[in-house]
């Protein structure tokens, strides 16, 4: 059984609630995380971009997107950092734009790698 | 039962998906408003509906008020699915026409439960349409034979006859009348005679097309309307309908009975100057005709001389 009650694990993704979700369906779970990983390298390109171009509309379309795909695999610090982004694009606020893009790189930088391991490790 | 999820964001649209699957819905998973709208206006489209709020092309409001307008009957209820948890948010989803709102991420149970109540919802619309379409067949329809009754009958001849006169058509009106109908009532009593009805009831309307129309004029007479049915053509579908009544005997819980029709004929191109009562006389009076001349029989009205006195040559 993988460990679940690291701290460390519980900051960036809640795998009880994550199970939850899924029902315990493992298999499930991993299928969930390959659409999040095929999605995920073009809406960062996407977002990047936007920021780039201060492009504010696209930034909350994809902050939006990205927000809801990370609230589903339960990982709030993501989904915080997507959001963050998404109210800004709506506020048209371009202070803090490429600090939020910044948080939110961050924060999947680390989410992602210990969903990974998770879903390659957990085993009903 | 059929649902639709329409959602733009991959990972949800799955959870969703399979959330609902093992709850036993088919589900028809779609990533923007304007598919979602395509579906749910398709004569059998979901009657049942998660929508994001946020998609591209048109958003979950945006599709609630289309499908509103648009799709009047079957009802289609709606859930909005949305992480806008505002009060103000809730009433502008409410307001576009959902029935539901859930804030994002769903509890699966709750969504489920909610799904419930709409079905609940759906039910009830089902059995309320069911009982007021059978108000409706009771209210038309004879309910012996199933034909249509004399209201509905006459009404559609008045119409018919009204077309026909605007587009310079013609109509043709059979009156018929079951010979010696009282003789099978009295010899073998009324449920007997009812049987002989109803066969007679089906065998009219199989003898028929599917855009004329039978209903059952009293007792044992019967008015036939064929649409666009001239002069020419009117006596040989005349003498199909006899036919088809007095071809073979009629199976009873009493045995074979013979039973034969007397009919009226009148068409609408000689009486485009009469009222439908006078028509009717006129049929009236080529059915008395029919039963002057030994029954089982035809005769075609001349409305040229006058309703008080029909030449009625025998065919």
């Amino acid at each position: 059984m993988t460990e679940t009650n690291d701290r460390s694990l519980e900051a960036t993704v809640n795998f009880p609630e994550l199970l939850a979700r899924v029902d315990h369906d493992y298999e499930f779970l991993r299928e969930l995380f390959g659409i999040f990983q095929q999605q995920i390298p073009s809406l960062l390109q996407s977002l990047q971009e936007a920021v780039a171009a201060e492009n504010m509309k696209q930034v909350e379309i994809t902050g939006h997107t990205l927000k809801g795909m990370l609230a589903a695999l339960a990982a709030p610090h993501a989904a915080a950092a997507a959001a963050l982004l998404e109210n800004l694009g709506r506020n048209r606020d371009k202070i803090g734009l490429e600090d939020a893009l910044a948080r939110l790189k961050y924060a999947l930088a680390v989410m992602v790698p210990e969903l990974q391991r998770f879903v390659s490790e957990v085993r009903p | 039962m059929k649902i639709l999820v329409a959602e733009d964001e991959p990972v949800s649209r799955r959870l969703i998906e399979k959330a609902l699957k093992q709850a036993n819905y088919e589900v028809v998973a779609v990533e923007n408003g304007r598919l979602a709208v395509e579906q749910l206006c398709q004569p059998q489209g979901p009657r049942l509906a998660l929508l994001d709020w946020v998609m591209p092309e048109l958003d979950g409001p945006g599709v609630c008020g289309v499908v509103r307008r648009q799709r009047q009957q079957p009802y289609v209820y709606m859930i909005l699915l949305s992480s806008k948890e505002s009060k103000q948010d809730i009433v502008t989803g409410l307001e576009s026409g959902a029935d539901d709102y859930l804030v994002k991420p769903f509890d699966p149970e709750e969504l489920r439960a909610r799904l419930r109540t709409g079905l609940r919802v759906l039910q009830l619309e089902d059995k309320l349409v069911e009982a007021r379409e059978d108000m409706r067949f009771k209210a038309t329809h004879d309910p012996l034979t199933l034909l249509f009754n004399r209201g509905v009958i006459l009404d559609l001849l008045a119409r018919e006859l009204a077309r026909t006169r605007r587009q310079k058509g013609c109509t043709t009106l059979l009156l018929g009348d079951l010979d010696h109908f009282k003789e099978v009532n009295d010899t073998y009593g009324h449920v007997v005679g009812d049987e002989v009805l109803r066969e007679v009831a089906r065998r009219l309307v199989g003898a028929v097309r599917s855009y004329d129309f039978v209903g059952r004029y009293g007792g044992e007479e019967f008015l036939v309307v064929l649409n666009n049915c001239e002069a020419g053509a009117a006596l040989i579908r005349a003498e199909e309908i006899r036919e088809a009544i007095a071809g073979r005997p009629v199976k009873t819980t009493r045995g074979l009975l013979p039973v034969t029709m007397s009919l009226g004929a009148l068409t609408s191109q000689f009486v485009a100057d009469k009222t439908v009562e006078e028509i009717l006389q006129l049929a009236d009076l080529a059915l008395y005709e029919a039963k002057a001349a030994g029954r089982n029989c035809v005769k075609v009205a001349n409305p040229s001389v006058s309703a008080a006195t029909p030449d009625c040559s025998v065919r």
